[in-house]
């Protein structure tokens, strides 16, 4: 990873297209300004992350795992889970 | 109403139950109608399925019950989300239900998303995925349960 000092006010270069701007630093937190052409996305790391999150824990459920995660929070055998229970399962 | 579902069957339920998220979650953005579906069996898991897609439910866990002493930041924008009042939110604190989804897999030991959990009001039933920028918390926190028998002795 390249690492460069900066101040406020300083701005990097990425590319042609793209400039970040420090255009703030405050305790524990910096403001940035971005100019980058509209087909570039820019995000927020954790939005990133929170969509790999979603879609992994998706998945999960239509593998069938879900009764073994279940048996251990609630250790009892596979077989009491959900699916052989006859009651409708509860709404909140 | 009902809804059939591929995990849970048919569903029946009261319009006034459907949690609405206006924005749906990230990378399902289209989703935004579901229901807390609770089975006694599988307590304290709740698992949020989708209105539209019957495969779809995540799995989830009210965070405290992975992380006692949780503490969410929200937002403007989150306060607004959820119709919250600027001014007094803490007040509705009772009425928030906070629950961080689940991730398992065959060659991982499951994680929540402590990151991005799941907040909800219960009294207007709108609900918002939160990212919590800065706050230290993990999307794959592990959660403890063991993956393996642990030894007896």
């Amino acid at each position: 990873m390249l690492v460069i000092r900066r101040r406020a006010g300083d701005s990097i270069l990425i590319g042609e297209q793209i400039e970040v701007q420090v255009i703030e630093i405050a305790a524990g937190r910096v403001k940035l300004g971005i100019s980058a052409p509209p087909e570039v996305l820019i995000l927020r790391k954790e939005i990133r992350l929170a969509e790999q999150q979603n879609r992994a824990a998706a998945e999960g459920v239509s593998s069938g795992l879900v009764r073994s995660l279940l048996s251990r929070l609630r250790q009892v055998k596979p077989s009491e889970s959900t699916e052989d229970s006859k009651n409708p399962p509860a709404l909140r | 109403m009902e809804f059939l579902s591929e995990h849970f069957g048919l569903l029946r339920y009261q319009p006034e139950q459907v949690i609405v998220f206006a924005e749906g979650l990230p990378a399902f953005e289209q989703e935004r109608e579901f229901l807390l579906v609770e089975p006694e069996a599988t307590a304290p898991v709740i698992f949020l399925q989708s209105l539209r897609s019957p495969a779809l439910a995540f799995i989830t866990l009210p965070v405290r019950r992975i992380v006692p002493d949780y503490r969410l930041t929200m937002e403007p924008e989150d306060l607004a989300a959820l119709g919250l009042p600027e001014a007094e939110p803490a007040g509705a604190a009772g009425d928030l239900l906070c629950l961080a989804i689940v991730t398992i897999a065959a060659d991982r030991p499951p994680t929540a998303n402590l990151l991005a959990p799941v907040v909800i009001n219960m009294k207007n039933r709108r609900a918002r995925q939160l990212i919590q920028s800065g706050s230290g918390y993990s999307h794959q926190h592990p959660l403890p349960l063991s993956h393996e028998e642990a030894p007896c002795w």
